[in-house]
């Protein structure tokens, strides 16, 4: 009952935050105070979204852009855990290695965009590039400091019980990772979307990215406007989905810890 | 020879210093041999090396000097052969009881329902029948202990090794424990090394204590306790009991007398 009364209260709050900015911009666009032209009122954006979901572009497009972002994002999270599972492991290896991963680190992933596309041209390929630079950092950071930080005395009770590498790479140093390799993930694939978008301003014929910065040369504002609008909703939409996942996956958790 | 289950050689561990080459001497030259099927328990002061022995002898550390030899094999590794309960528990929290009871029958490739059996068995054993399903964080401490009792146990090791495994607990959850410990001792006849800070429970569960001096830590003195098997909680009234816990407090009282004053300077 109660908690009933405060979610439906909590969504009320939420969604009057948004009204209000709706309406606020709708408003001031209608007296005249925005120029229409450079930054369209809400109608507009709600014309125009509806107009690019009837001539499928808009699905299209985002669909593009999502397959960019699964693959590369794919392939970021397979190599950042491997690698944060190794140089989390091994001494050695976390030696030899770390000193290189951490200046490319910093580099961000738009400053590969000219290497990329000298690379790989015009199409996916560079797509899935930046989504991997962008994406597996997240995830190798996570996975390292994860396993780093895994109590010696479950490595210890696994040892004793007779565990061979495998098993406990399966049965403990996984499972114990999991917990921050998840939030990892999921900054990652955060990271990715903005990639794949910044990508495809420049290194692409499809896509959202792409369609935006079509939408600019010929003026269309509102266009440009629906599809950042879209970009921030598939933004969220996998947030939550990993959100969702995260939860799902580890169950065993106690309440208190989530 | 033969009714050794474990033979400690001379053995010493000297832990690198921060920033000196001497660093820590941790153990100097321990001779030890532990009976099969005895309940040995290492007593003393903080710091002196009791972890850091039962480590060599479970192989997660090697010595410095020396060498463990189980049943006149050299022990270079952990092996199942001697299992480890430890103070924090170390349970896996991803795993359900049954899971983490059934983990080093996985890990030496026995089939799923026989794993089941003996897990659920063992479960029995430690009494923690209709628990299977829980997660560990669904457990008091007590119970947590119980289940990695069992854990150690399921592969039938032939020395339990025990860090001050009830240290953690309540007064009460920890006389309960100590009475199912004698018990399942009893009954399984595995050798156990025991580490505690509490004379009570090493002359109610030991058969012999071993006293350890203060840093580098060395054997001091070795009681055997003569009082009679199985060890039921009334035991502590006899006048057997009340003797040996008093020579023995009075053999540790300067030990914790100088710890403490030690503490107290550092505060
Ligand atoms: N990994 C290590 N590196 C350096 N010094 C260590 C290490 N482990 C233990 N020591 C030192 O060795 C000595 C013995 O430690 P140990 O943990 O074996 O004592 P303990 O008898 O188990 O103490 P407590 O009763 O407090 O558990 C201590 O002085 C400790 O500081
Ligand atoms: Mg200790």
């Amino acid at each position: 009952m109660w908690s009933g009364w405060r979610r439906l209260r909590r969504w009320a709050l939420r969604l009057a935050g948004l009204g209000t900015l709706v309406v606020v911009w709708q408003t001031l666009s209608s007296l005249g105070y925005l120029n229409t032209l450079l930054f369209p009122p809400p109608s507009a954006v709600a014309a125009t979204l509806i107009d690019l979901l009837r001539d499928g572009s808009l699905l299209e497009n985002s669909w593009a852009s999502i397959q960019r972002v699964l693959a590369g994002f794919a392939m970021a999270s397979i190599v950042g855990i491997a690698f944060g599972i190794l140089l989390g492991w091994s001494e050695l290896a976390s030696e030899v290695l770390k000193p290189i991963i951490e200046v490319i680190r910093p580099i961000p992933p738009i400053a590969w965009t000219p290497l990329a596309i000298l690379w790989f041209g015009v199409g996916n390929s560079p797509s899935y590039f930046l989504v991997f630079i962008g994406a597996v950092f997240p995830v190798f950071v996570n996975t390292y400091v994860a396993v780093r930080g895994i109590e010696k005395s479950q490595i210890n009770a696994a040892l004793c019980l007779g565990a061979r590498p495998m098993l406990i790479l399966t049965d403990v140093i996984v499972p114990a990772a999991l917990p921050m390799i998840f939030p990892g993930l999921r900054i990652a694939l955060g990271v990715g979307w903005m990639c794949v978008v910044a990508a495809e301003l420049i290194a692409a014929q499809s896509g959202l990215g792409y369609m935006i910065q079509q939408s600019r040369m010929m003026l269309m504002t509102s266009s440009v406007l629906a599809g950042m609008l879209t970009i921030g909703a598939i933004g969220y939409a996998a947030n939550s989905l990993m959100l969702m996942l995260e939860r799902r996956v580890m169950r065993w958790r106690s309440e208190a810890v989530s | 020879m033969a009714s050794s289950a474990i033979s400690i050689r001379g053995v010493s561990k000297r832990f690198a210093g921060r920033d000196d080459a001497s660093g820590t001497l941790a153990l100097a030259r321990v001779d030890l041999e532990v009976r099969k099927g005895e309940v040995l328990m290492l007593l003393g002061p903080s710091g002196c090396g009791k972890s850091t022995l039962l480590n060599i002898i479970a192989g997660f550390l090697a010595p410095s000097e020396g060498e463990v030899l189980q049943d006149g094999a050299l022990v270079s590794r952990p092996d199942p052969r001697r299992t480890v309960v430890f103070q924090d528990y170390a349970l896996f929290p991803w795993k359900s009881v049954q899971e983490n009871v059934e983990f080093g029958l996985k890990a030496k490739g026995v089939p799923k329902a026989d794993r089941r059996r003996r897990a659920r068995e063992v479960l029995r054993t430690v009494r923690l029948n209709g628990f299977e399903e829980r997660y560990p964080h669904e457990l008091s401490g007590g119970m947590k202990q119980r289940a990695a009792i069992a854990r150690a146990i399921a592969v039938d090791p032939e020395v339990l090794l025990m860090d001050e495994p009830f240290g953690a607990l309540d007064a009460q959850t920890r006389v309960l424990l100590q009475e199912e410990l004698a018990r399942i001792s009893a009954e399984t006849g595995m050798t156990i090394i025991f580490v505690t800070h509490s004379i009570d429970e090493a002359v109610f569960l030991g058969d012999r204590i071993v006293v350890m001096s203060a840093r580098p830590g060395r054997i001091r003195e070795l009681h055997d306790v003569s009082l009679s098997r199985p060890r039921l909680p009334d035991i502590r009234s006899d006048p057997e009991f009340r003797r040996l816990a008093d020579g023995l407090w009075e053999s540790l009282r300067k030990d914790w007398q100088h710890e403490a004053s030690q503490v107290a300077a550092a505060v």
